[in-house]
C-alpha cells in the first residue's frame, strides 16, 4: 500500500507481470487512480504543431490552433513542434499552485507520474530545461522543472534565466505575449547542439511565448540545431 | 512586523536572519523533534536540498526546518463593558436553561459539550455566554470548519453584539489580521493563532474538515489560551469527544427537542435491488416517492452521492411527463451558480434540487423533504444521515416531514443514524 500524494488516502499501485518479472527499477505510482482521475488527457484530435486543444472552426479546419497561427506569422514555416499530455484544467490549475507557489517540492513526483511514458517515447541527444531565475530557486529552494524531469532523463542544463523578471504566470495573457527574451546560453558549456536532436523541457505551455524564446536563445549560438519541445501540460 | 498590536495572540513565519530584538515577541524553531510546531503534523517531505518540510499546513506559507515561528504572546485586555449584547430577542425555557448553565460552565472553568439536535437553535444559546467573556473584557472567539456556516453566523453575532468589534476570516476572502475582541473563523484559520483566545467555541465539530483531523484539533488547543474554556457545539458527537467526557473533562449538555418542541422526523427506509438509475431512467418505485412529494407541494432535496450522478438524474428526472411542470436543478460545491439556485430553491422558485452533501448541514428551506438515494454509499456517515434527516420539518408550523433513506445494502452508518434519531426523540 502506498499513501497518494495529493489526497493522502491509501491505494494499492497496479503492479504489472512485466514489472514483477523484470529486474529492472519499475516507475513507482504515486497517484492513486481517483486523482488521477481528474486530470484530462489533450483531445487526440489536436493543433498538429503543439498538440493544443481546438477551440475555433478555423481551428479545426487546419488543424492548427489560434496559438500556432499567430506563431506561424512570426516565424512562418520555423515553428516550434511542441508534444504535451494533459490539458489544463482545475486539478492541473491546483497541482501547479501547490507546486510553484507553495513551494510543495514532492509534488513533482505526482508530475512526473503524469509525464514518464510520455517522455520516454520522444527520443532526442539532448534534454534542455527551461531554467527559473536564481532568485526564484532561492525563494523556494528547488528548481521546478529540473525537479521534474532531472530523475527521468539526462539534463543538459545550458539555458540560463536574467533575474528580476516577473514570473510568466503572474501575467495577463497579453503580458506573456509581450515579454521580452530572457535566456541565455551559459558560457560553461563547450558542447555543440549543431545538428542535434534538442528537447525542450517546460512544466506549462500556455502561450509558447517562453518556449519560442528559449529556443531562439539556443538558436543563435547553435543555428542547427534540430529542437522540438515537451511539457505536461498544454 | 509595523504593527504589533495587530499580532497580538497570532503567530506567523520567520527566517533565523531576521530576530528582532523585540521582547514581547517568543520565538520558536518551526520544526522541531519532526513535528511542525504550527500544525502538529509529521514532518517527512525533504526538499533537494536536505530540510524538511511541513506538507499539512503549506497553503499558510511553507515552514522549513530552520525557519523559526514568532509568536505574539503579548497581554491584552479590553475594556470591560456589562452590556455586549444588544440583542432582544426571547429564549424558549430549554434554551434559557442551557444558556444559563453554558455560562455557569464557563465561570467555573468548565468545557463544555452541546449535544443539540438539529434545529434547536444553538446559535441563541451562546449570545449569553458570549457576552459574559466579553464584558470581562476577554477575547472569544467562534471557529467553524465551514465557510458556509461562518458567513452565516457572522450577521446574527453582529447584530446581537453591534457594539463590538468583530471579525470574520476564512480562505476565500483575504483580510488584514486585526485584534478583535470577538473572532468568528474557519477551524483552518486556528493554525494562525497561538495562545490568543480565553473562550473558544467550535461549531460542528462533527463535520469535514474538522472531524478526525489532528491539525485541526491541535490548532484549536494551540489558539486558547492555557487557562481558556472550551465550548463544543455538535449534532452527532464524536468519539474522542465522548471519550473526553467519560473522564469528566468536558461536560455533556443534552437537548433533544427543537426550539418548536417538537420531534425529529423518523426516516423511512426503503431497500432497492434494482439500480437506482439504469439506461436513463429512475427506479419505479423511487420515481413514485418522489412524484408523491411534489403531489403534496412540498419542495425536495434530493442527495447523490456524486457529483457526476447529478447530470444523470437531472436528464432522468426531467423526461419524466408528471414532472414536466416542475422546475429541476442540481448544485454542487464548485458549482458557479451555486448561490444563486439555493435561493431560488429557498424561495421556492425550484421545486426539485438535487445535491450533494454541500448542503447537508447549516441550511434552512421551508417545508423542504429529502430522499438520499444510494444512502448505503461510503460517502454517508452516520453523522451526515442524522444532518441530512434535520433539514425536515424545523419551522414552528410544520414540525414533520418525510426522510427516505434509500438503499442497497443496510450499512452500519444507517443503522447508527436511524438509531441516534430514535434515541434523541424518546
Amino acid at each position: 500500500m502506498k499513501k497518494c500524494l495529493l489526497c493522502n488516502q491509501m491505494f494499492a499501485p497496479v503492479l504489472s507481470l512485466n514489472q514483477l518479472l523484470s529486474w529492472r527499477k519499475w516507475h513507482e505510482e504515486q497517484l492513486c487512480h481517483h486523482c488521477l482521475a481528474q486530470f484530462e488527457f489533450l483531445p487526440t484530435i489536436s493543433c498538429k504543431i503543439c498538440s493544443g486543444k481546438l477551440l475555433q472552426d478555423a481551428d479545426k479546419e487546419s488543424l492548427i490552433c489560434s496559438d500556432c497561427r499567430r506563431w506561424q506569422k512570426i516565424y512562418g514555416n520555423n515553428v516550434l513542434y511542441h508534444q504535451a499530455v494533459y490539458l489544463y484544467n482545475q486539478a492541473f490549475h491546483d497541482l501547479m499552485v501547490n507546486y510553484k507557489r507553495y513551494g510543495d517540492y514532492v509534488l513533482c513526483y505526482v508530475l512526473q507520474d503524469l509525464c514518464y511514458k510520455n517522455l520516454a517515447k520522444i527520443k532526442a541527444d539532448y534534454y534542455v530545461p527551461i531554467p527559473t531565475s536564481a532568485s526564484h530557486i532561492a525563494e523556494r529552494q528547488f528548481d521546478t522543472v529540473s525537479a521534474i524531469y532531472g530523475d527521468l532523463v539526462n539534463l543538459t542544463a545550458i539555458l540560463g534565466k536574467i533575474d528580476g523578471q516577473q514570473a510568466q504566470g503572474e501575467k495577463s495573457r497579453k503580458e506573456r505575449l509581450q515579454s521580452k527574451q530572457s535566456f541565455f546560453i551559459k558560457a560553461k558549456y563547450n558542447i555543440d547542439l549543431n545538428m542535434k536532436k534538442v528537447l525542450l523541457l517546460d512544466d506549462i505551455y500556455t502561450t509558447g511565448r517562453t518556449l519560442y524564446h528559449a529556443r531562439d536563445a539556443v538558436l543563435t549560438t547553435f543555428p542547427k540545431a534540430k529542437i522540438s519541445s515537451f511539457s505536461v501540460c498544454r | 512586523m509595523e504593527n504589533l498590536t495587530s499580532l497580538i495572540g497570532r503567530q506567523w513565519i520567520g527566517s533565523q536572519e531576521d530576530f528582532s530584538i523585540n521582547t514581547d515577541l517568543t520565538k520558536v524553531n518551526a520544526i522541531e523533534d519532526s513535528h511542525c510546531k504550527r500544525c502538529g503534523a509529521m514532518v517527512n517531505a525533504k526538499l533537494p536540498n536536505g530540510k524538511r518540510y511541513c506538507r499539512s499546513c503549506i497553503e499558510l506559507g511553507r515552514i522549513v526546518e530552520g525557519d523559526i515561528l514568532i509568536r505574539n504572546e503579548q497581554e491584552v485586555v479590553f475594556p470591560k463593558d456589562k452590556r455586549q449584547l444588544t440583542w432582544n430577542g426571547k429564549l424558549t425555557p430549554l434554551q434559557e436553561k442551557i444558556s444559563q448553565k453554558l455560562v455557569e460552565n464557563f465561570i467555573n472553568k468548565k468545557n463544555t459539550l452541546i449535544y443539540a439536535v438539529t434545529g434547536a437553535g444553538k446559535t441563541e444559546m451562546l449570545f449569553a455566554l458570549i457576552n459574559q467573556s466579553l464584558s470581562w473584557g476577554q477575547r472569544c472567539c467562534i471557529a467553524s470548519p465551514r465557510i458556509d456556516v461562518v458567513n452565516e453566523l457572522y450577521p446574527r453575532f453582529k447584530a446581537a453584539f453591534n457594539k463590538t468589534k468583530i471579525g470574520k476570516y476564512h480562505g476565500q476572502e483575504y483580510v488584514d489580521p486585526g485584534l478583535d475582541q470577538l473572532t468568528i473563523c474557519t477551524t483552518h484559520q486556528l493554525l494562525k493563532f497561538y495562545h490568543a483566545f480565553d473562550l473558544l467555541v467550535i461549531d460542528e465539530t462533527d463535520s469535514f474538515p474538522y472531524v478526525e483531523n489532528n491539525t485541526l484539533h491541535f490548532a484549536a488547543k494551540n489558539a486558547l489560551k492555557i487557562a481558556g474554556v472550551q465550548v463544543y457545539l455538535t449534532a452527532t458527537p464524536t468519539k474522542d469527544l465522548l471519550a473526553d467526557v467519560k473522564v469528566g473533562k468536558i461536560e455533556i449538555l443534552q437537548v433533544k427537542r427543537r426550539f418548536h418542541g417538537g420531534k425529529l422526523p423518523l426516516p423511512k427506509e426503503k431497500m432497492f435491488l434494482r439500480p437506482f438509475l439504469s439506461k436513463g431512467k429512475i427506479h419505479p418505485k423511487l420515481l413514485k416517492e418522489i412524484i408523491a412529494v411534489i403531489k403534496k407541494g412540498h419542495p425536495l432535496l434530493l442527495f447523490v452521492p456524486r457529483i457526476e450522478q447529478i447530470p444523470l438524474y437531472l436528464s432522468a428526472l426531467k423526461q419524466v411527463e408528471q414532472l414536466r411542470q416542475i422546475k429541476i436543478a442540481g448544485v454542487y460545491a464548485g458549482d458557479k451558480e451555486r448561490l444563486e439556485k439555493v435561493q431560488q430553491f429557498r424561495n421556492q422558485k425550484l421545486q426539485i434540487l438535487v445535491t450533494t452533501t454541500i448542503l447537508e448541514r447549516g441550511v434552512t428551506f421551508k417545508h423542504v423533504w429529502v430522499i438520499i438515494v444510494q444512502a448505503d454509499d461510503k460517502i454517508y456517515t452516520a453523522s451526515s444521515l442524522v444532518q441530512i434527516a434535520g433539514r425536515v420539518g424545523r419551522a414552528k408550523n410544520d414540525t414533520d416531514g418525510l426522510v427516505l433513506f434509500c438503499y442497497h445494502k443496510y450499512t452500519n452508518q444507517l443503522r447508527k443514524a436511524s438509531q441516534q434519531i430514535k434515541e434523541l426523540n424518546r
